[in-house]
């Protein structure tokens, strides 16, 4: 459906129809932003997949600066066992 | 003086006596050296996220310490030397955080119960990565 759409689009006028998505705000930045923490297992459980790998920023929307701190809590937290290394 | 976050973790078998036992035992040694501690939270039994020296469970116990360097070394170095204590982490903060710490909140949390940091794109997730 959506693609007959864009043929007929194109067809009329030649239109470059761009994928747009809002850019989404770092979620730790801000006003009543969450707190990087490394005793936080719940907050911290979100920025690391199924496998325990963190997420890249360009998923997760966090600021570069805020992803640095992100990660040294990610591993503090490791090493004190409260998340795994490897989630298996 | 400094003011710092150590967090230590003791193996199972202990009794939650002694760990106190040894929370108070470092309180002296910080307190005997003009040092303070504002808060000491004794966060019980958490399971581990990987076993450390065959021990799958351990007793967390969190301290903000106002010390000097050479002090908060001192009480390191002791932790180091009990075989009780299966891990330490000191980390120097700017201002301490009076309220509980998330670890006295969430005990033996689950993450697969909690998944996602956001809704709408957890389908962007390369799951190919995943596999990796």
């Amino acid at each position: 459906m959506a693609r007959d759409n864009e043929r007929n689009q194109e067809r009329g006028a030649p239109q470059r129809r761009q994928f747009f998505r809002r850019r989404k705000s770092c979620p730790f930045s801000g006003e009543g932003a969450m707190k990087i923490d490394h005793k936080d297992a719940k907050t911290l459980f979100k920025f690391v997949s199924e496998r325990g790998k963190m997420i890249p920023s360009r998923i997760s929307a966090v600021s570069t600066k805020k992803q640095r701190e992100l990660a040294i809590a990610i591993k503090r937290a490791r090493y004190l066992a409260i998340m795994p290394y490897v989630n298996d | 003086m400094k003011l710092y976050e150590t967090v230590f973790i003791v193996r199972q078998d202990a009794t939650p006596n002694q760990v106190e036992t040894l929370a108070q035992d470092y309180t002296k040694i910080i307190r005997d050296n003009s040092g303070d501690v504002a808060k000491t939270e004794f966060c019980g039994l958490r399971s581990l996220a990987y076993p450390i020296k065959k021990n799958t469970k351990g007793h967390y116990v969190l301290m903000n310490i106002k010390a000097a360097p050479e002090v908060v070394k001192e009480v390191e170095r002791q932790m180091k030397l009990n075989e009780n204590v299966l891990r330490y982490l000191t980390i120097k903060v700017e201002v301490h955080d009076p309220n509980p710490s998330p670890l006295m909140q969430q005990k033996n949390f689950n993450p697969d119960r909690n998944r996602g940091y956001d809704d709408d794109q957890d389908d962007l997730l390369p799951t190919a990565m995943e596999n990796a």
